[in-house]
């Protein structure tokens, strides 16, 4: 954010803004901009997906969408969608229905704020960074719950229950597994956490020599991401083959759009988040590579890395019944994230990293 | 609890080799023919649409009579050597492609292409006519066929077939005499190939 | 819990109020679009949160009135109305109806002719039970097996073009034979080569992928047990019967055709995961009988006897003298038989199918109850049913 307020004091003008006009015009640049990468990575990913699924499955995904590969397939796609009707049940519960999508992209919109993409350019420099994120990310179960109970539909209440029960139980071991690296970095600002993995990938958090309960902690928080986002071996809150669309079978038009969206601003949110906590942020993983590459393109490219790891594994497993999940989320992964959280506090006392 | 850390080795270890599976498939080459600019090569007894030569049709109507859902409409008029055909269509609507016509057909006038991609925007061009209604009317008496000028089967000297089971019976060889290749030239371009596969089993010789 | 009723007393703010409070269990209609239903199946099912209390299926949304067609074309015109009940095997049940109707017509079939047809029966067999695996794959979600079982299929539907003319219906045996004989461009070599590629590669990739996949497993293992007396006792036939422990197959234990020559085992449900007759046991018995299959075709194929391909006392028109007969025979489902009343003339006086699959539907109503939804839809998977089999 100082880089933006710095640029507005250049420009013919700024000089005479006062310093609060000057902060709501970089906040709102930034969160234009946040809005922009957004959308942008809905549209690169929903195409990433396909080629990905794709390929894995011995055929070529869109290819006609534009010459090379369909990559303007998902162009169309949103194109397409902008164009259709808008319909709401008769028996669904107006005002609720129409704000559930809302609060839903508003849960994966607020968290970028605080990601960083390369030093000192942070939207929000929160000293409560990474707890922010988590917190906010609580936004997305609410508008689940309204859009199912809203649809007056009993399919997409079954979804909607089933997926307010797995975002809630895992973000327990989402929130347990970065515990280990807040202990070893000393603060929950995004920023310090990344400055503190300078030099190369020997130092980043993910390095099992350095601490190998950090290395379980990776694990546990990429499979809680999975399930948070509703993905993978984890969707059943959306299952195709039981509930047609789950909680958002009833919507059309831009307010499908808007989970759709949402959906993979989360997914990228999450390999980001994994990206910055784990693997080095923008720091490349050998130092010599730092001057020659841009640190945000450093991060993007890491952040694509995990999501792409996140489509391999949704295409290959499949899917986990609700209760077994529960099972895993409360009688496996809990375990081990406070294991992970215990045992890095003892082997940073033992090794004297603290 | 030994159960419990089974599991989990299972699960991790299970998930691993499925991913090794299919990150092969990425770098193996797709299936896929990209249509309309690749097509697949269809085999000869490939069973397309049904096309009728009305000039070797004498409307006897056994393919009528054979198709199980009644697809295909002939009408005649007159009598005896003075019969006519005036109206041959199929109607693709209903047709299931099952080839029995082709089977059946003494002739050899009906057979089956290898087209397959015929859309259409209305139901009511399904439905195929094979004759012109202001061209000439086709007699169907083989002697008035003779007469005007019309193709005949050449009529094959065999013996009568016998009751009795008897070696030389043609139906049971696998490569009958087949008309249609002699009369391949009269055929006009326009007509789609008209590739009719040797090993089908009945005996064009025959009339009913 | 199924209905209960609460008397409250006290209200808001302590309030005196009286009322009652009922529960019901839900009714929810798994209808007859759903992706998850194999055809359209109409479930209603009574739940109460995610436990199924009451499962009726309701038929036929896809019936044809092909039984009342048969009193109406002759036999050799209905071999195509076989195709279309099963579908994905339609061989299987070409090869049933035209065995029934020989049995009532008295004819007699070339040795040649009875080999092709057990190839390319078997052939469709296998096609058959690549969709169970790949469908029932999609329907736990895992997308990618769909995708590698259909290029198998694929393979095997080029084949079967070549030697029918048709890609998924064939209309390809007639009373007395086969249509054609064998094509001369190479076909049995390409179906042994096709063969050997599966046994070899193939389902090991299926078994690595997804049979013994933990996630697998565990929604599978210990779900919708049918025992045995179940079983019996609701008619129940081919690998849903087997998957419960029971080895009995037609092709051996009623042999029709050559199947007594041809030597192949036959893969019961072992309890390998969970209980005997459980989902993953019906899913694991039809994998298996793709192993068995393909030793079938190649034992068929490679003592292929030279001669003819139809029978020699074939007619243009069949026709069968009066009396009646039953045949089954195996199909992908299980037990598929034909009754055929015949009256003497061309055409059948009354044809009754017996179908597998619709004796296998029945069996939810007894092992669906008690089930969550998402079991339920791994038991339908399981019984592998056809609904053009089902409502003819």
């Amino acid at each position: 954010m100082e880089i933006l307020t710095d640029l507005f004091r250049k420009m013919p003008g700024g000089d005479g803004m006062s310093d609060q006009a000057l902060l709501i015009t970089g906040a709102v640049v930034m969160a234009t901009l946040m809005f922009i990468v957004m959308a942008l990575c809905a549209i690169i990913f929903t195409w990433m997906e396909r080629k990905v699924a794709g390929f894995i499955q011995n055929r070529y995904g869109p290819m006609r969408t534009g010459r090379w590969h369909g990559w303007a397939q998902a162009v169309a796609d949103m194109l397409k969608i902008l164009g259709k009707e808008d319909i709401i049940p008769a028996e669904a519960h107006k005002w609720l229905f129409m704000t559930g999508p809302i609060l839903v992209l508003l849960g994966s919109l607020l968290a970028w704020a605080a990601i960083p993409w390369a030093p000192g350019f942070v939207a929000a420099d929160l000293d409560l960074g990474l707890f922010y994120i988590f917190a906010v990310s609580s936004l997305v179960i609410l508008g689940l719950l309204m859009s199912g109970w809203a649809s007056n539909n009993k399919w997409a209440l079954y979804g909607a229950a089933r997926g307010a029960a797995q975002m809630i139980s895992y973000e327990i071991p989402l929130a347990l597994a970065t515990i280990p690296v807040v202990m070893a970095t000393g603060s929950l600002n995004t920023q310090d956490i990344v400055i503190a993995q300078q030099g190369g990938i020997w130092n980043w958090n993910i390095n099992p020599v350095h601490n190998p309960f950090l290395f379980i902690a990776f694990v546990m928080y990429f499979i809680a991401s999975i399930a948070e986002t509703n993905r993978g071996p984890f969707d059943m809150p959306e299952t195709e083959s039981e509930l047609v669309a789950g909680y958002h079978t009833e919507y059309t038009g831009m307010r499908f759009a808007f989970f759709f969206l949402s959906e993979y601003a989360n997914l990228f949110l999450v390999s980001l988040i994994a990206s910055m906590v784990f693997l080095g942020g923008w720091w490349a993983p050998l130092p010599f590579l730092d001057g020659i590459v841009p640190p945000a393109i450093t991060f993007i490219i890491k952040g694509v890395v995990m999501v792409f790891l996140n489509m391999w594994i949704r295409w290959t497993l499949p899917r986990v019944r609700v209760d077994q999940l529960m099972h895993l989320c409360w009688k496996v992964m809990i375990p081990v994230s406070l294991i992970s959280v215990v045992g890095a506090g003892f082997w940073m006392i033992l090794f004297n990293q603290v | 609890m030994v159960q419990y850390f089974a599991d989990m080795y299972a699960a991790v270890s299970s998930a691993f080799i499925g991913m090794g599976i299919t990150i092969k498939h990425i770098w193996t080459k797709p299936v896929t023919l990209q249509y309309p600019d690749e097509r697949q090569v269809m085999p000869d007894r490939f069973r397309g649409f049904v096309h009728n030569d009305t000039t070797k049709c004498d409307a006897c109507n056994i393919c009528a009579k054979v198709c199980p859902v009644d697809c295909i409409y002939i009408e005649t008029e007159g009598k005896a050597k003075d019969r006519y055909m005036t109206r041959y269509a199929i109607d693709y609507n209903k047709c299931i492609w099952c080839s029995l016509c082709t089977e059946n057909c003494h002739t050899g006038s009906i057979t089956m292409s290898h087209d397959y991609d015929h859309s259409v925007y209305d139901r009511r061009s399904l439905v195929y006519e094979f004759m012109d209604p202001t061209e000439q009317k086709i007699p169907c008496h083989r002697v008035t066929r003779i007469e005007k000028g019309f193709w005949v089967e050449p009529k094959e000297d065999k013996p009568k077939p016998a009751a009795k089971p008897a070696a030389d019976k043609p139906a049971a060889e696998t490569k009958p005499a087949d008309p249609a290749p002699a009369t391949e030239p009269e055929t006009p371009a326009a007509e789609p190939p008209a590739v009719d596969d040797g090993g089908s089993s009945d005996d064009k010789g025959e009339t009913k | 819990m199924a209905t209960e009723e609460h008397k409250v007393t006290k209200g808001w703010a302590d309030q005196d109020h009286v009322g009652e409070v009922k529960s019901e269990l839900l009714e929810l209609n798994m209808g007859p679009q759903h992706p998850a239903t194999h055809g359209v199946l109409r479930l209603l099912l009574h739940t109460d949160g995610e436990i199924v209390y009451k499962v009726t299926p309701v038929l036929g949304y896809l019936h044809r009135c092909a039984e009342k067609i048969a009193e109406g074309v002759n036999y050799k015109q209905w071999v195509v109305y076989s195709d279309r009940f099963d579908y994905l095997a339609p061989m299987c049940c070409n090869h049933a109806y035209v065995t029934a109707m020989e049995k009532v017509g008295g004819l007699e079939v070339p040795e040649r002719a009875e080999h092709i047809r057990v190839a390319v029966a078997e052939l469709s067999r296998i096609a058959s039970h690549l969709i169970a695996l790949a469908t029932f794959g999609l329907d736990m979600g895992a997308w990618t097996p769909l995708l590698y079982c259909f290029r198998e299929r694929e393979e095997i539907l080029n084949l079967l073009e070549r030697i029918s003319g048709g890609r998924m219906l064939y209309n390809y045996m007639v009373p007395g034979g086969v249509r054609y004989d064998i094509p001369k461009d190479n076909w049995v070599a390409d179906v042994l080569d096709f063969i050997t590629m599966l046994e070899n590669k193939k389902l090991d990739d299926y078994n690595n992928l997804l049979s013994y996949n933990k996630i697998f497993v565990e929604r599978l293992a210990d779900v919708a047990v049918l025992s045995k007396e179940d079983a019996f006792q609701y008619g129940c036939t081919g690998p849903v019967l087997r998957g419960s422990g029971v080895q009995f197959d037609c092709r051996r234990d009623d042999p029709y055709s050559v199947y007594d020559r041809f030597d192949f085992d036959i893969p019961v449900g072992l309890g390998e995961m969970g209980t005997v007759g459980d989902c993953w046991d019906r899913y694991m018995v039809r994998v298996r009988e793709i192993e068995q299959s393909c030793r079938i075709v190649r034992q068929a194929l490679e003592t292929l006897p030279d001669g003819a391909y139809q029978s020699i006392e074939l007619k243009k028109i069949v026709k069968a003298p009066a009396g009646a007969a039953y045949s089954r025979t195996e199909s992908s489902k299980g037990e598929l038989g034909h009754y055929i009343i015949s009256d003497g003339g061309q055409t059948a006086f009354r044809n009754k199918v017996r179908s597998p699959s619709f004796c296998n539907l029945q069996v939810m109503e007894k092992i669906g109850v008690g089930l969550m939804v998402s079991d339920l839809v791994a038991l339908v998977g399981s019984l592998d049913i056809v609904l053009g089999e089902i409502d003819r």
